[in-house]
């Protein structure tokens, strides 16, 4: 199936349509310090590797946050205007960790046409790790807008 | 003994409130580039800053959205005295988190959380575990409008 191109116009989506792959990383553990400050969350799982050995995990956790952070991202710079998003809803389904690299990708399920010829598409999104393994599954609406209408007229010259 | 988490069901989480600071959307923008939404350098004029994202004059992204949410419900329960969990030797994780945006977020604006828990169910993966759904609000305090409504589950495994 085709892929839509970034920034598209209402007409020129259809259903089924992917949303363009997009590659992260890799995820640098140094970045969990100013996220955990963000978040007032200095769970040693964060941030001290011995603490998570100790756990059974092989380095720290990433935050879940920053996981979704990076797929809100992803979808909404496909759009023209990232707060054109209305809705999102994510499951954390697996941890990433240092060094991980990331892909973003999505997919039309629905579009809803609104009278003026833009519309709302609703799309999957994802995220995976190297390993293809999915760290985060969800889905993401956003508005849509309509093409502009040409208001330049094209006038043709009669063959020679 | 387990303890009965369904005795929860409904009951409203303490208020809070989070200023959505230069600060803190700075240090965002410095690990999540964001196309767009370029960092300032000037964090000392807070109130200046405030009276210009009154004007719409700086948003932060949308992906900020997720972190608001997250530390503001953090600041509305306990995980003891609301969740009957001890976070010290148990394990608990995020579920799933759903968001309707009402409106784009201010960076300088404090906004108003509100919660309840609106479910408790038991489920059985590897291990078994409840899940908590809690059910937010979050609101521009000053102007009380809508920003953000959702769910946030939390996994609290047995």
């Amino acid at each position: 199936m085709k892929e839509a191109v970034s920034q598209p116009f209402f007409q020129d989506l259809a259903v089924g349509m992917r949303l363009p792959t997009v590659e992260l990383g890799p995820m640098d553990r140094f970045d969990y310090i100013p996220i955990a400050l963000i978040l007032r969350d200095t769970n040693p799982l964060h941030l001290d590797r011995v603490y998570a050995q100790e756990r059974g995990l092989p380095d720290v956790v990433q935050q879940g946050p920053l996981n979704q952070a990076y797929l809100y991202r992803y979808f909404t710079s496909w759009l023209h205007d990232p707060w054109d998003l209305i809705a999102t809803k994510m499951r954390f389904a697996a941890n990433v960790f240092p060094d991980d690299v990331l892909q973003c990708g999505g997919e039309i399920l629905e579009l809803v046409e609104a009278p003026a010829g833009s519309g709302v598409v609703n799309c999957a999104v994802w995220q995976r790790n190297q390993a293809g393994e999915t760290i985060l599954t969800g889905e993401a609406s956003a508005r849509i807008p309509s093409r502009p209408m040409s208001t330049s007229v094209t006038h043709t010259s009669p063959a020679p | 003994m387990d303890v009965d988490r369904r005795t929860l069901i409904g009951r409203a989480l303490r208020p809070a409130t989070y200023t959505v600071t230069e600060v803190d959307v700075n240090d965002f923008l410095g690990v999540v580039d964001e196309p767009g939404f370029a960092a300032t350098r000037n964090e000392s004029s807070s109130s200046e800053m405030t009276a210009s994202a009154k004007g719409g004059a700086r948003l932060a992204p949308p992906s900020f959205a997720p972190f608001v949410a997250v530390l503001g419900l953090l600041k509305t329960f306990d995980w003891q005295d609301d969740f009957l969990f001890d976070y010290r030797t148990g394990t608990a994780m995020f579920g799933e988190q759903s968001i309707e945006f009402h409106r784009p977020l201010r960076v300088g604006e404090s906004v108003a959380i509100s919660a309840a828990i609106s479910d408790v169910y038991e489920k059985q993966g590897k291990r078994r575990f409840d899940v908590i759904e809690v059910s937010f609000q979050i609101s521009g305090s000053e102007e009380g409008d809508r920003l953000m409504s959702g769910q946030q589950s939390y996994i609290l495994f047995k």
